[in-house]
């Protein structure tokens, strides 16, 4: 079976193709990377926190921001 | 980090730094989604040379900032206010990338940051698998000016690496 063949049922009850959710992924990603500074500093803080306790990584310093 | 800027600001005015910019992953992070990272890289101009040139002294900066009470250091980094830092001398291509760096806003604080084509440069210098990561995401998603990234890996010797390292179309 072709991969691009297959669909998905996503939010909104929206029937999509793998490859049309890889391309939105796509997407996605360009949207996320014109947030502001500040806001991607926001995340940033997130996800060391996020590696600290998820990821177990006790070296991680978490920033004051 | 906004404090963090405003020490990096403060050597600048006090002289001990000609000029600097924000390079490294949070440079990158200026262009790009949102990545984990650990530390601020500060590329700096020095005010002043050693007689050796060869021999950097970044003592001035670090006795500033003792002075105003940081003082402490994990690894590499120095802690400021929160966030571990790393000052960087600037020097041929990153001295240029300071150089041509733009301005940015953090909280009011205003700052500079390195190009997308300059970061490309240096990652491609590094050249470690992180650093090709970050090639890649920059030319995914930042607005690059191929023409001058071009100018740059050619000043630089660089093409024959962006082509074996990113196997990118440039």
């Amino acid at each position: 079976m072709n991969e691009d063949n297959i669909k998905i049922l996503i939010k909104g009850n929206r029937i999509i193709s793998l490859k049309e959710l890889f391309s939105e992924e796509i997407e996605a990603r360009k949207e996320m990377a014109n947030l502001s500074f500040e806001e991607k500093i926001k995340i940033l803080v997130d996800l060391q926190k996020l590696a600290y306790t998820w990821g177990g990584k006790k070296d991680v310093i978490i920033w004051r921001s | 980090m906004k404090r963090a800027l405003e020490v990096v600001n403060e050597l600048k005015q006090k002289g001990l730094i000609l000029d600097y910019a924000i390079g490294g992953a949070i440079g990158a992070l200026r262009w790009v989604e949102p990545f984990f990272t650990r530390d601020l890289d500060v590329f700096i101009i020095l005010a002043k040379q050693s007689k050796n040139n060869e021999l950097v002294v970044l003592t001035p900066i670090y006795d500033y900032l003792a002075e105003h009470d940081y003082k402490e250091w994990i690894g590499q980094w120095i802690m400021i206010d929160g966030v571990p830092v790393e000052f960087i001398p600037a020097i041929g291509l990153s001295k240029e990338a300071v150089e041509q760096a733009i301005s940015i806003d953090f909280q009011g604080i205003n700052s500079k940051v390195m190009t997308p084509e300059y970061l490309i440069a240096l990652f491609l210098s590094a050249g470690r698998d992180k650093d090709i990561t970050k090639i890649r995401l920059l030319l995914e998603q930042a607005s690059v000016d191929h023409k001058r990234l071009n100018g740059i890996l050619k000043k630089y010797n660089l093409v024959e690496k962006f082509d074996r390292l990113t196997n990118i179309k440039r």
